[in-house]
């Protein structure tokens, strides 16, 4: 059995530590905000927040997972996460919305450490989050604002 | 299985006797045993399990190396920036369901220790300079090379080449170099 700290409670899986993190989240937990894309960590649909980490589960192994405290789409709060769920629904970022849960992960872990990104700062962290309907320019537009909130 | 002994006896004389050429070569290795060494070290540490991390601000991929997808940068502590660390995809293990490539400490190599485009001989005299090889000695550089992170050259997972030589073999070859005084080509 192992166990895993999900958007603060514990869960204890039957599961092979080599299973990808977003298996147990989607399939054992039933939390199914957090997308599969590609399978293979170069899409950023997956991404979860490892100890405040970006982690993109479909690569992460649950055994690595372990006594970490996990955070999803479905868990997340605080003020970052506040001002970048606002930002994202005032500027309407979505379009088909299939790897915003993606974006808005890796968003709030660059805000956490980046308080005022330029664009270049966006575009480096938020390089490996593709968006197949082009919402980039909307994605930047709303980092920027959710950083103006912040500050 | 009586038939099988033979076999395992010859086996285990052409081991004993292999380790024992090579434990003798090290200790009266001069310096074109150590140049001659160096030239097959060279050939894993231009692999591309090797060089593809030796990189100045992103690193390589796969056996043809191309740039690494997504596209990543060292940031201050090696590992990456914000949300595009090494560790965010990375294991300390091989990932066989994602073929995600994982070694404990996965990051691009220190600045200090830039490989890409350098002859062998170049390459050779950065290995062994003290103030480009992690404040190494000889000895602890041998040693570096069982540290988990190089080892994975030897395991790099389905889809990537390991690098040439058999670790064992790899190891040999260090000593011999380092026995017969570390010489690099020009």
């Amino acid at each position: 059995m192992i166990t895993l700290n999900v958007n603060g409670e514990s869960n204890q899986l039957d599961v092979s530590p080599e299973m990808p993190l977003l298996w147990a989240i989607r399939d054992k937990l039933n939390l199914t905000g957090t997308k599969f894309g590609c399978g293979h960590a170069m899409c950023g649909a997956c991404v979860v927040h490892l100890d405040g980490e970006a982690a993109r589960s479909c690569s992460i192994m649950v055994g690595e997972a372990a006594g970490k405290r996990i955070t999803t789409i479905e868990g997340i709060s605080g003020p970052v996460a506040e001002a970048v769920t606002h930002a994202w629904q005032s500027l309407d970022v979505v379009q088909c919305g299939y790897c915003q849960s993606g974006q808005i992960m890796s968003a709030i872990v660059l805000l956490n450490e980046n308080k005022n990104p330029t664009d270049e700062d966006i575009n480096l962290g938020m390089e490996g989050n593709i968006c197949r309907c082009g919402t980039y320019v909307r994605i930047r537009r709303a980092i920027h604002q959710a950083a103006k909130t912040l500050a | 299985m009586l038939r099988a002994r033979p076999k395992l006896l010859i086996v285990l004389l052409i081991v004993l006797g292999t380790g024992g050429a090579v434990w003798g070569q090290t200790q009266s290795a001069g310096a074109g045993d150590s140049l001659a060494a160096w030239g097959k070290i060279i050939t894993v540490l231009q692999h591309p399990r090797c060089l593809n991390c030796h990189q100045l601000n992103s690193p390589l991929q796969k056996d043809s190396r191309r740039m690494h997808i997504p596209h990543v940068v060292r940031g201050v502590d090696s590992h990456g920036v914000g949300p595009m660390r090494c560790g965010n995809c990375h294991n300390d293990s091989n990932n066989l369901t994602s073929r995600t490539p994982g070694a404990p400490e996965w990051s691009l190599a220190p600045v200090s220790m830039l490989w890409q485009g350098l002859s062998s001989g170049d390459l050779c005299r950065m290995l062994k300079d003290p103030a480009r090889n992690g404040k190494r000695s000889p000895e602890a550089l041998v040693e570096h090379m069982n540290s988990p992170l190089i080892l994975w050259g030897w395991n790099p997972g389905p889809g990537l080449e390991p690098v040439p030589i058999p670790h064992a073999e790899f190891i040999n070859l260090m000593n011999v170099w380092v026995a017969g005084g570390s010489a690099c080509p020009k």
